[in-house]
């Protein structure tokens, strides 16, 4: 990420460059090459971005589009809306919770598929699989596994004497069933990525803390985990962003809607919701994105100033 | 190190390690794999035993069937066929289009080259929900609804597989392109003749992510379709379930024919396809 004082555009001279005919030249067909990467961007990325700041004004119609004007109501109601506030606790916790398990899990199955093991392509395998498959295809057979009265999970536990839990009839549940989930397929993913960090590690490391004689949790925590630390980083970004917009998983889970009284609503759901099913108050639903927008923003600003401190590059 | 641990007792702890990682790594691809197991298991059962308890873990004997029946069930022949359209032709437009902005970022200097690549990768900050009304109104106004422009056009780029390209692309060297322009070889001939061979596995990571994002695809082909003959696979699977009750064994078939196509993709490219995942989490 560039720094930002390089966009302080005006407090530097002008740059030589302007000056050359071949700058002006190449920047024509550059911007060729760019055309249609932009003209789709800007139809479709730039346009409805600003477009919604905009709808967030408005009360929406489309007949007369955009409506009429309502200055700041939407976010007034949006504040004043306990489902808002829910919908936003829900997110919170499931970024708080499925984000460091999921990278946990994660580097525990890196370590081990990073060991000669035998058989660990096929665990690496089966590890990954979860990740490729078409979400709503492995969303239907958690469904199954998790019915309450028969469910393979329910069972399973009750072998071990707990029981039975309506995972997605209860409030209580309804969110620890989503959580489950997304662990479920992401910690493939995410392991793949950390041992593919972890061989990309010099070996010279390796053998300088043998000859030092280090214990192997000392070379771990010493070597092997600063060392991923780009990969660490870049996951933790993705996997927060992606929990923080965390909608289908929900939808499909609980066959459209958000769980037992809403108890598993998330900020995305809550702006489909808003947006798109019953009575549409899009308006609404654009307030609580630019909402969840300006959260992921600061969000991401600060991981990467700690990013700047942390990460250490090989 | 062998040398310098030769104690019984450091071979009876050795050993007891290895035999605990072993059991680690079985149970965890048990836990993973368990779902996909219970997925086509239960697609063999007769209605009855997929409703069982305690479950049965196999059919008494396979009921085929289940298969046919959920096929002529809801037209996922049509879904199938609209997923493979969709995901086939926004790849190899995405593809197309990544490849020229990424050979920008990457060899060409330009005014306003450093904004414009911040403002691009600001955009992976923005959640897709947030542009879907303003999206339905443009794809409406288009006249775009319900049709496979909405679902292809909007999808030939992608943010991501730009900034992956520009990567790899730099690392390409300058001096390469200095000679093949002082042979007198154009830009854009450079970029295809030299430059995409020798990106071949960044590219394929590219195709690939986007083959599997359009095939995924969901909320977008929820709103922006509302006949039967639009829906993709995903899409008609959750209104199958819908109107299925409990006929869980043909759901079941259903979603492991969803899974399928993807499948088959892995096993053919799969150690491409793994390096192309890790290659994302590289800098």
């Amino acid at each position: 990420m560039p720094k930002l004082e390089k966009f302080a555009f005006w407090k530097r001279p002008m740059p030589d460059e302007w000056r050359s005919r071949t700058f002006w030249k190449d920047t024509g067909w550059a911007y060729i090459y760019l055309l249609p990467a932009l003209i789709i961007l800007g139809i479709f990325t730039f346009y409805p971005f600003f477009s919604t700041f905009r709808l967030s004004l408005y009360r929406v119609s489309f007949t007369n589009f955009p409506g009429t004007y309502v200055g700041l109501d939407h976010f007034r109601y949006i504040f004043g809306d306990r489902y808002f506030w829910r919908a936003l606790w829900n997110t919170l916790i499931i970024v708080g919770t499925s984000v460091p398990i999921t990278l946990l899990l994660a580097l525990v199955v890196a370590n081990l598929l990073n060991k000669s093991l035998r058989f660990r392509t096929f665990a690496r395998t089966s590890f990954f699989l979860s990740y490729i498959t078409p979400m709503v295809a492995v969303i239907m057979v958690w469904q199954l596994m998790y019915n309450e009265s028969f469910g393979l999970i329910n069972y399973l536990i009750g072998l071990i004497g707990v029981d039975r839990i309506a995972w997605l009839n209860s409030p209580q549940y309804a969110l620890p069933a989503v959580i489950i989930l997304s662990i479920w397929r992401y910690v493939g993913y995410q392991a793949i990525i950390l041992l593919a960090g972890m061989q990309g590690i010099d070996q010279m490391y390796y053998e300088a803390a043998k000859i030092d004689g280090a214990s192997g949790f000392q070379v771990w925590r010493k070597i092997t985990v600063p060392l991923l630390t780009p990969q660490i980083f870049f996951l933790l970004i993705i996997s927060m962003i992606g929990s923080f917009k965390m909608f289908t998983e929900v939808y499909v889970l609980f066959t459209g809607t958000s769980g037992p009284l809403k108890s598993a609503e998330t900020l995305v759901y809550y702006i489909m919701r808003q947006g798109f099913f019953f009575t549409p108050h899009y308006g609404r639903a654009a307030a609580a994105s630019i909402v969840l927008f300006a959260i992921i923003f600061i969000v991401t600003l600060f991981q990467m100033q700690v990013a700047k401190k942390r990460v250490h590059y090989q | 190190m062998e040398a310098t641990h030769t104690g019984r007792h450091y071979v009876v702890r050795q050993r007891t390690y290895r035999v605990a990682l072993y059991v680690l790594m079985f149970a965890g691809c048990a836990i993973m794999l368990l779902p996909f197991f219970w997925m086509l298991t239960t697609s063999l059962k007769t209605q009855t035993e997929a409703l069982r308890m305690p479950p049965q873990w196999f059919p008494s004997s396979p009921q085929w069937q289940n298969y046919a029946k959920a096929w002529s069930a809801a037209p996922f022949g049509r879904y199938f066929f609209n997923s493979f359209f969709m995901a086939i032709t926004t790849t190899i437009g995405e593809v197309i289009t990544t490849i020229l902005a990424a050979y920008a970022f990457a060899k060409m200097k330009f005014f306003g080259k450093n904004v414009l690549f911040a403002i691009l990768l600001g955009t992976l900050m923005i959640p897709g929900q947030m542009l879907l009304l303003p999206n339905y109104v443009t794809i409406a106004r288009f006249g775009w609804l319900d049709s496979y422009e909405a679902l292809i056009i909007p999808w030939l780029v992608s943010v991501f597989g730009i900034f992956l390209l520009r990567q790899f692309f730099r690392g390409v060297p300058d001096e390469l392109l200095d000679a093949a322009r002082i042979d007198g070889c154009s830009r854009l001939r450079f970029l295809f003749r030299i430059m995409v061979p020798l990106s071949k596995p960044a590219i394929f990571t590219v195709a690939l992510f986007k083959f599997l994002g359009s095939w995924n695809s969901f909320t977008w082909v929820l709103i922006m379709t509302n006949s039967p003959n639009m829906r993709t696979v995903p899409v008609g699977l959750q209104v199958f379930s819908g109107e299925i009750g409990t006929a869980y064994e043909q759901l079941m078939a259903a979603s492991v024919l969803a899974i399928i196509p993807i499948l088959v993709l892995f096993f053919f490219t799969q150690k491409q396809f793994i390096q192309g995942v890790a290659r994302t989490g590289i800098k």
